[in-house]
């Protein structure tokens, strides 16, 4: 009888075990999955808050220096309901579709973030550039913004 | 045999209970982040749509080196004069002089009132000049000369 009792208490350890490692491997999944869930909450919620103005005057002959160093520049305002970082690892260019790494951003306002009502002043180096018709797609956080002008 | 089935579905109940726990909070949390920011998206697209404003003068002053921009707030919401920029020739004005219906001191530019912007050591006449409002509402129009 003795070895009954025996073999009984191993197979109770053995479930318990067993029922304790399904247990821990299924929190764990549910505990990653819940974070995902909440970062891609924040994500969307971050984009849904932007939003981004190009506020430049397209019939302006000073958008792009022809004579100088070959910039063309933009001001773009915030309008959107989320502080935003003024740096060019924020915004996405492309220039007449070509994606554009060489800009630089100025904050136009107290402060170190691009908060909303502010303006930041984009300059994008781009010598050379033939005169015609020309595009300027910002891509700031999921939001995109075309900018057309004239050289 | 049965403290071995009981116990384990114990254990597993316990565990289903703090999964579903824990994925309830984020989802719900989640859910009302992205509720929110659309209803904030939902009520600045409503401003942007009730703002209007129209310029009425936009003088150079050769002699003085300065520019008068005189804006009317035609929409139906109320404006921050801190929020407005003014665009000269595409260059961003700043360090000029607000009043509002003779108030200098007013951040609010209220429905049917009149902004005027004084900007000074403006040495060429800029020819354009832009205006744009917090929710991004702008308006352009050309210089007119004096001296």
């Amino acid at each position: 009888m003795a070895s009954v009792s025996v073999s009984h208490l191993i197979i109770f350890i053995a479930s318990m075990m067993i029922a304790a490692s399904v247990a821990g491997v299924f929190t764990e999944s549910v505990g990653r999955l819940s974070n995902a869930v909440s970062d891609q909450g924040l994500d969307v919620s971050g984009e849904v808050r932007t939003d981004v103005e190009i506020i430049s005057d397209s019939g302006s002959s000073a958008v792009y220096d022809s004579e100088g160093d070959g910039n063309i520049t933009l001001h773009v305002k915030n309008t959107g309901s989320q502080d935003l970082a003024a740096d060019p690892g924020q915004i996405d260019l492309f220039v007449d579709g070509t994606f554009v790494s060489d800009f630089g951003v100025t904050l136009l306002a107290d402060g170190a973030s691009w908060r909303p009502g502010t303006v930041v002043r984009v300059e994008i180096s781009q010598p050379g550039l033939s005169a015609g018709d020309h595009r300027v797609k910002l891509i700031v956080n999921g939001d995109e913004e075309v900018f057309e002008f004239r050289v | 045999m049965g403290f071995s089935v009981s116990g384990s579905a114990a254990i597993i109940f316990v565990a289903a209970f703090i999964g579903f726990g824990m994925f309830y909070t984020a989802t719900a949390n989640s859910f009302e982040r992205v509720t929110n920011a659309r209803e904030a998206s939902a009520d600045q697209a409503l401003e942007e749509a009730n703002t209007g404003i129209r310029l009425d003068s936009v003088v150079y002053n050769s002699t003085a080196d300065s520019l008068n921009v005189t804006a009317t707030n035609t929409g139906s919401t109320s404006l921050e004069v801190s929020e407005v920029d003014v665009l000269a020739n595409n260059e961003y004005l700043t360090g000029y002089r607000t009043a509002v219906e003779g108030d200098t001191a007013t951040d609010l530019w209220l429905p049917a009132e009149r902004l005027v912007v004084n900007a000074t050591g403006i040495t060429t006449d800029p020819g354009r000049v832009k205006v744009v409002t917090g929710p991004g509402v702008s308006e352009i129009d050309t210089t007119t000369e004096v001296s």
